[in-house]
């Protein structure tokens, strides 16, 4: 199994660096007027455009109506955690900024443009964010380390009034809270009740965790495991996160209500649900582990490429529900399923911010999305292309219950927008490649 | 919580306790510069100097927080005589540190009233503290409090 996925791979790589050798980029700026003759540009460009200026001079919100602003989003990064392969820098990071800007447009009609920066510290980082915000309405932070990515995430959120994201983290721990809705459905237990244990503190486990809150799950209930072990305030290098990772520290002191200590094996006892995003080799989660949870237990093992235990491995286990990152396995953890639609939705209501409340809905829509869920069928796939504009729909009206939104429908509505612009920007794509 | 917490003066049955935040603060310390790096094996001549402390009242104020049994804070001031100034007599918090999971909810803040309630009983009307530059949240904390900086500490290997 370990042979033919390294075959696989290989050929990936192959063919990634051919694509790229042929096409020399994977997006264009493409004109979505009509253009009859260079007459077009007295209104197009100057002189007529100054008009425009001016009413948006007068009201700087009228960019949303005017511009293109209202379906633009920058994906900012450094460069600094780059996929799995660590800091690369931002000029190394364009390919993968690249691919992302393609999935934006492909599955959500969003024109995302890649915007790796040059940055010394949090601070450059964070002027450098405000100072390019006009044509954009939202952000997308990407690929950025920890944990700076919180500092970074926070500060902006705190301080813009467009919506402001970071996928690793929160895509990542949406789709996660998705697939953790409908298994323990499934399985017939009840938020409330649950033990989860989330195996490895990186970006996206410790939002999943603050997610898994605002969704309703105790945190007295979920126990957080580190490469030092299980995380409780006793532990000794707790105060030192005070001031390296305050996320991870409030963490340690609010979870965990029994103060388990010790090896990741005491954690895994009685647990239902066990969301693992730890070191990607086979046998990280070992089988005794897996034997001494809860009944009906539930494993997500998301470590790319290779999973922290294999599914069937972790099912003679005794495990009911495996999930992975990988979509050669049942049940695919993948953050593609959430910011696209996600991002349809909040530039559709022009939100000025995105949050936890919402992202608890968006979550609830993708696991409502799967009609009968069954062991192997927890999360919709990337192919259930109505995922997209249905996610929009209640990300939009949510935006608009909040108090966020600038423009305001029904969740009906919402969904006509969204699976409107999809559509009609799925129809270029089309066009383009009939040439 | 934070009503349960009961502050009193440090005895000799907490030397255990207040040594294990001590070394707590100290490993803190540590990452704030490689100079405060902590030295390995000093429990019983830490032991013995707390000991000589706590029955040193006139020179030193030492309090403990604790939540029934358990000690869940400490201060630890000199009494320092200010020949050249006045106020003549400052009381100089040097170990200060609560537990993570009795922090944010004031008992350092009753630990330092209790401090100055004492320091004041004795005409001590100055009180000051000492922490790593670093400690921007004790800077912070300190601050909030109207407390200023007043001496900065410069170091170098010779």
């Amino acid at each position: 199994m370990i042979m033919k996925d390294s075959e696989r791979t290989e050929y990936f790589d192959r063919n990634a660096i051919e694509i790229s050798k042929k096409y020399k980029g994977k997006i264009l700026t493409l004109p979505k007027v009509p253009i009859t003759g260079l007459e077009d540009f007295s209104s197009l460009y100057t002189p007529g455009i100054a008009a425009v200026s001016k009413k948006i001079e007068d009201d700087k919100e009228l960019a949303y109506e005017l511009t293109g602003k209202w379906n633009s989003v920058a994906i900012l990064t450094d460069g600094t955690r780059v996929l799995g392969i660590g800091n690369v820098g931002p000029e190394a990071a364009i390919p993968v900024m690249e691919g992302k800007a393609l999935l934006f447009n492909y599955l959500g009609g969003v024109n995302a443009i890649p915007m790796p920066l040059i940055v010394k510290n949090n601070d450059e980082f964070i002027a450098t964010a405000k100072a390019i915000q006009p044509y954009f309405g939202g952000y997308n932070l990407e690929d950025i380390q920890s944990p700076r990515c919180f500092f970074l995430l926070e500060s902006l959120q705190k301080s813009m009034e467009i919506p402001v994201w970071h996928d690793d983290q929160l895509g990542t721990a949406s789709i996660i809270l998705a697939g953790a809705i409908n298994a323990l459905k499934l399985v017939n237990k009840k938020k409330e009740d649950a033990k989860i244990v989330f195996n490895g503190a990186g970006a996206a486990n410790i939002a999943a965790i603050y997610l898994f809150e605002a969704a309703g799950f105790r945190k007295e209930n979920i126990i957080a495991i580190d490469s030092k072990g299980i995380i409780e305030p006793g532990r000794a290098d707790i105060d030192a996160l005070m001031f390296k990772n305050p996320w991870k520290y409030k963490i340690a002191l609010e979870t965990n209500g029994e103060r388990v200590q010790g090896d990741p094996a005491n954690a895994f006892k009685g647990a239902d649900l066990v969301v693992s995003a730890s070191i990607s080799i086979p046998g990280t989660i070992k089988n005794e582990w897996v034997e001494s949870m809860n009944r009906d237990a539930i494993i997500f093992a998301l470590a790319n490429p290779l999973p922290e235990i294999w599914p069937g491995e972790a099912k003679n286990s005794g495990a009911k529900i495996v999930a992975t990152g990988r979509g050669d396995f049942p049940n695919q953890i993948n953050n593609s399923m959430v910011f696209p639609g996600v991002f349809r939705g909040v530039l559709d209501a022009r939100s000025k911010g995105v949050n936890f409340d919402i992202m608890v809905a968006a979550s609830q829509a993708i696991a409502d999305f799967v009609e009968n869920p069954t062991e192997d069928h927890i999360v919709p796939s990337m192919e259930d292309f109505d995922l997209f504009p249905r996610v929009a729909s209640v990300v939009a009206r949510k935006c608009v219950e909040s108090g966020l939104a600038r423009k305001s429908d029904s969740t009906e509505g919402f969904y006509r927008t969204a699976s409107d612009i999809i559509t009609k920007n799925r129809n270029i794509y089309n066009k383009l490649f009939d040439m | 919580m934070i009503n349960l917490v009961n502050i009193r003066l440090m005895e000799k049955k907490d030397i255990d306790g207040v040594m294990e935040q001590l070394l707590r603060l100290k490993h803190l310390n540590e990452e704030f510069d490689p100079l405060l790096k902590v030295s390995i094996g000093n429990e019983k001549e830490i032991s013995e100097k707390l000991g000589r402390i706590i029955d040193d009242r006139e020179n030193h104020i030492g309090l403990v927080a604790e939540d029934g049994k358990r000690l869940v804070g400490m201060i630890m001031s000199d009494v320092i005589f200010r020949i050249y100034y006045d106020p003549k007599y400052e009381a100089r918090i040097r170990e200060f540190y609560v537990i993570p999971e009795y922090r944010g909810k004031g008992v350092g803040m009753k630990l330092l009233d209790k401090l100055r309630e004492l320091a004041s009983e004795r005409n001590i009307k100055m009180i000051t503290a000492e922490f790593p530059s670093l400690n921007l949240l004790a800077s912070k904390f300190y601050e909030s409090i109207d407390f200023k900086e007043l001496i900065k500490i410069y170091s170098k290997i010779n």
